[in-house]
């Protein structure tokens, strides 16, 4: 158990990254510090690093490039547009998620591969190589009623049919 | 460096084992093999535990269950390599000359602590964002079809064959074997694997006593069975993602084990893999060079996995 100083220093320590990372216009959180930055122009991104030595991208960004251990690497938004790399409809899950849902890793032009949602494909209507575009969905919201944002990806082009 | 012998195994029947915890699960596979090896149990000079979800301390409930508390110990976790891990470490340290006789035991009770689909540690974002152990294999299973041409329905042979295997060995948790059209039916879990694609969550546990070239040769004469190499490396951080129908790491692991066994791949009459989805018995036999990349599932519909 900790104790209470240590508490209170967590708390604010809390609070100042949910203040930091809120979006201004709407209070809006991303569901986990670090990942999701909703304030970026044209829409929101998923924050990767890019290694200032090689080139090299990361998502979750990392602080030492695994290519050619440079340190301290840049924090950069990565494409919102990739590429489907392969996919599953998760039909039996936790109780955290209400299966079935659409699951795929998303190639993006930086070389980075993304574990996201996909959302607005009919069952079926998946494929390797498609394009799809980073998207936000509500997650719920948090202790002080913020709206709590995460990621998913959906169909860059509208698709035919009625459940797009 | 000293050769390292197995003197000794023993296992719980693996299943649902709501009457045991992972500590007696664990007395029960360690006393198994204390007598497989017609062994002195005070002789063992150290011991190693894999587990994953028991909690601190697991090994040393385990040892002072069986009057060896004391006993220089450590408790491994590696994922689905944990018990894999335990008996590495049992091995380097006879190699090693520190000791000539390692107890390693795995043990785990996975019933009580899972509902559903395994999933990654709840601090990896994979594990915030929906992922499941098997949707990890699913989406590994659809890019395999992709690459290599590969139709679903040839995998269902995995299941048949290991099933047949499973009633013929009493320790197994299925007992019963499984038809084609049973496997191609059964509940869809993360497309395209099905239930029988799956392994089963299972309580259990499995220990084996090592000890070094002239202490096996004295306990166990020519019962002995010469562990030749263990090899072990862990996954990497990609620069660039990389192909999820082939697995480099497997690959290199298995390279390394071959040479340090000095033998090849051709070499291997019998294997005992990993198959936690059907998917991932076909990645690893692929990757351990026993079948061309793409070749297992028409290998096994024709009898030959």
């Amino acid at each position: 158990v900790s104790p209470p100083e240590a508490q209170t220093i967590t708390e604010t320590q809390s609070t100042r990254t949910r203040a930091t990372q809120a979006d201004a216009g709407s209070g809006a959180v991303p569901f986990r510090p670090g990942v999701l930055d909703l304030g970026t122009a044209g829409g929101p991104s998923l924050a990767g690093s890019r290694c200032p030595g090689c080139g090299a991208h990361f998502f979750p960004a990392r602080h030492v490039c695994s290519g050619c251990l440079t340190e301290d690497l840049d924090l950069v938004p990565l494409s919102r547009t990739g590429t489907i790399y392969t996919f599953t409809v998760v039909r039996q899950s936790t109780p955290d998620f209400t299966a079935p849902y659409l699951l795929g890793y998303v190639d993006l032009p930086e070389g980075v591969r993304v574990l996201g949602l996909l959302v607005g494909l009919g069952e079926g209507k998946a494929t390797i190589g498609m394009t799809v575009t980073l998207a936000t969905q509500p997650k719920g919201t948090d202790a002080d009623g913020c709206e709590i944002v995460g990621y998913c990806f959906r169909p860059a082009e509208p698709l035919g049919g009625d459940d797009g | 460096m000293a050769e390292v012998y197995v003197i000794g195994v023993g296992m719980t029947r693996f299943g649902k084992h709501p009457d045991q915890d992972s500590t007696q699960l664990g007395v029960t596979a360690i006393r198994a093999a204390i007598r497989d090896a017609g062994l002195d149990p005070r002789r063992i000079q150290a011991a190693y535990c894999g587990h994953v979800f028991q909690g601190m301390v697991t090994g040393q409930r385990i040892l002072a269950q069986i009057g060896l508390a004391g006993l220089p110990l450590a408790n491994v976790e590696n994922a689905c390599s944990s018990g894999a891990t335990a008996i590495r470490e049992a091995y380097l340290a006879i190699k090693a000359g520190e000791y000539d006789v390692v107890l390693a035991v795995g043990t785990e009770h996975m019933t009580t602590r899972f509902k559903g689909a395994l999933t990654p540690d709840p601090g990896d974002i994979e594990a915030a964002v929906g992922l499941t152990m098997p949707a990890v294999y699913g989406m590994r299973a659809v890019r395999y079809l992709a690459d290599h041409g590969v139709r679903w329905e040839q995998f269902a042979a995995i299941p048949v064959k290991n099933k047949k295997n499973a009633a013929l060995n009493p320790f197994s948790q299925f007992q019963q074997p499984v038809t084609r059209e049973a496997v191609l039916s059964s509940r869809p879990i993360a497309d395209p694997l099905r239930l029988l694609d799956c392994a089963p969550v299972s309580d259990g546990a499995a220990a084996v006593i090592l000890a070094g070239g002239q202490t096996a040769r004295s306990l166990a004469g020519a019962r002995g069975i010469r562990l030749a190499a263990s090899a072990l490396r862990t996954g990497e951080v990609p620069v660039a993602p990389g192909s999820m129908s082939f697995e480099p790491l497997t690959a290199a692991t298995a390279l390394d084990a071959y040479e340090r066994a000095g033998i090849a791949p051709a070499d291997v009459g019998f294997a005992e893999v990993h198959d936690c989805f059907t998917i991932a018995e076909a990645l690893r036999v692929e990757g351990l060079g026993l079948f061309e990349p793409g070749s297992y599932p028409a290998a096994v519909e024709r009898g030959r996995g």
